[in-house]
C-alpha cells in the first residue's frame, strides 16, 4: 500500500499511544482482585462490594479511554 | 397423572431464529458486502446553510442534535407512561412503569446512602443525567442509526454508490479498479448524541456547577475555604502551607473533573460505534452482534457511572472538613 509519510506516523502514533491502556487493564485487574476478596471474606455485603468494584473500575477505565482518546485524535482528526 | 406438576419439555424456538438470521445474513453479506463507513469525530452537519435563530444567532443542525432531541422526546414518552400508571392508583406499578419506578428507587437508595439528608436535592440531578445518558447510549444499537443518511460527493475515501430502490441508494464495492478515493460517503441522519463532545462537555460543565451550587446551599460561603484554605496557615508550621498548597490544587481538580467526565463518557461511546462499524465491516456475519452485546453493557454502565460521579462529588461538597463521615451512613 502506497501512502505518504505522515500517513504512516499517524498509524504508528496511533499504536504507540495506546500502549498506555496497559495501566487501565492492571488497575481494573486489582479492582476486581479486591472485590473478590471482599465478597469471599462476607458474602452477605455482595451487593455494595459489586457497586463499589464498578465505580472503581469505571474509574480506572476513563485513563485507559483517554489514550484510546488520544488515539482516535491522532488517527481520525490529524 | 403427574402432568400437572411436571412442565412438558418442548422444542426451544428462539434458537432457530437465531439460527435463520445467521444464515440470511451470510447471504445477505455475500450479495451486499459492508461497507466501513467513514469515521469523523466531529458530528456531521445536515443542512448546507445555517439556520439563523433569534438569540443563538448562525446555527447548524448537526446529527447529533437530531439525536438529542430523539432523546428527549423519548424521555417525555417515558414519562407520559409512568404518569399514566400512577394516576390509575394502584399501589405496585406493573409493567414498564413499574421497571422505571425500581430503577428510580435504586438510585434514590444510593442517593440517600451517600448524601444523608441532601439526596431530595441530589436525586434529581443524579437521576435526570443516568436517563438521559442511558437513553442517548443505547440509540447506538437500533439499526439504522449511525447508518441510513444522506449520500454525499467527496473527493476523497469514497465508495462507489448503487442504486437498490427507485430513491435509495447503498455504498457497494467498486467492481475492478476504479478511481479509488473518488465516491461517495454516507452522512448519517441520527448520530449517536453521546458521541458528540459537545453533549458530554456540556453534561460535565452542568454537573460540576451543580456540584458548586449545593456546596454553596449547604455550607454557605464557608464551601470555597475548600480551596482557599488558610486556616492553617498562619498557625501551623509546615502543614499549614501545605494545606493551602491542598486547596489550590482541589480548585485545579474541579477543572480536571470535567475533562474527566466529557472525556470517559466520549471515549467509551466513540470507541464503542467505531468498534461497531469496524467489525460490522470486517466480519459480516453475526461478529457484530457480539460487539452490540458489549455496547449494551457500556452504555448502562458509563450512564451509571456519570450520574453516580456526580451524585458522589455533590454529597462530599455538602460536607465540611470536620464532619466528613457525619452524615454518610444512613
Amino acid at each position: 500500500m502506497e501512502g505518504n509519510i505522515i500517513e504512516a506516523a499517524k498509524l504508528i502514533g496511533a499504536g504507540l499511544a495506546m500502549i498506555g491502556a496497559l495501566g487501565g487493564g492492571i488497575g481494573i485487574g486489582l479492582s476486581a482482585h479486591g472485590a473478590v476478596q471482599g465478597i469471599a471474606r462476607n458474602p452477605d455485603a455482595a451487593g455494595q462490594v459489586q457497586t463499589n468494584m464498578i465505580l472503581g473500575i469505571a474509574f480506572a477505565e476513563a485513563v485507559a479511554i483517554y489514550c484510546l482518546v488520544v488515539a482516535l485524535l491522532i488517527l481520525f482528526v490529524f | 397423572m403427574e402432568k400437572a406438576t411436571t412442565t412438558k419439555w418442548r422444542w426451544g424456538v428462539h434458537r432457530w431464529f437465531v439460527l435463520l438470521f445467521i444464515i440470511l445474513g451470510y447471504f445477505a453479506a455475500r450479495a451486499y458486502p459492508p461497507i466501513r463507513p467513514h469515521v469523523q469525530l466531529a458530528p456531521e452537519r445536515l443542512t448546507e446553510h445555517p439556520i439563523v435563530l433569534p438569540v443563538i444567532g448562525e446555527f447548524y443542525l448537526t446529527n447529533t442534535l437530531v439525536a438529542t432531541f430523539l432523546v428527549d422526546i423519548i424521555l417525555l414518552i417515558i414519562v407520559w407512561v409512568v404518569y399514566r400508571a400512577v394516576q390509575k392508583g394502584e399501589l405496585v406499578l406493573g409493567g414498564f412503569a413499574g421497571a422505571m419506578e425500581a430503577l428510580l428507587e435504586g438510585i434514590y437508595n444510593m442517593t440517600e446512602s451517600a448524601a444523608g439528608k441532601w439526596a431530595r436535592a441530589i436525586f434529581p440531578f443524579f437521576a435526570t443525567i443516568t436517563l438521559m445518558v442511558l437513553v442517548a447510549n443505547w440509540m447506538e444499537l437500533i439499526p439504522g442509526v449511525d447508518s441510513i443518511g444522506w449520500l454525499e460527493h467527496t473527493a476523497h475515501g469514497g465508495e462507489a454508490a448503487q442504486e437498490i430502490a427507485p430513491g435509495v441508494w447503498a455504498l457497494v464495492k467498486a467492481e475492478g479498479e476504479e478511481a479509488h478515493g473518488e465516491g461517495y460517503m454516507v452522512v448519517p441522519w441520527v448520530r449517536v448524541a453521546s458521541t458528540d463532545l459537545n453533549f458530554t462537555v456540556a453534561l460535565a460543565l452542568i454537573s460540576v456547577f451543580m456540584t458548586q451550587v449545593i456546596g454553596v446551599k449547604a455550607q454557605g460561603a464557608h464551601y470555597f475555604t475548600k480551596f482557599w484554605n488558610t486556616k492553617n496557615l498562619f498557625t501551623v508550621p509546615v502543614f499549614g502551607a501545605i494545606d493551602f498548597g491542598v486547596g489550590l490544587l482541589e480548585l485545579i481538580s474541579e477543572f480536571s473533573k470535567v475533562l474527566s467526565f466529557s472525556f470517559r463518557l466520549f471515549g467509551n461511546i466513540f470507541a464503542g460505534s467505531v468498534m461497531l462499524f469496524v467489525i460490522g465491516s470486517l466480519v459480516p456475519v453475526f461478529a457484530q452482534s457480539l460487539v452490540l452485546l458489549l455496547e449494551f453493557f457500556v452504555g448502562v454502565i458509563q450512564a451509571l457511572v456519570f450520574g453516580m460521579l456526580t451524585m458522589i462529588f455533590m454529597a462530599q461538597a455538602t460536607q465540611g472538613h470536620g464532619e466528613a463521615h457525619e452524615g454518610a451512613h444512613g
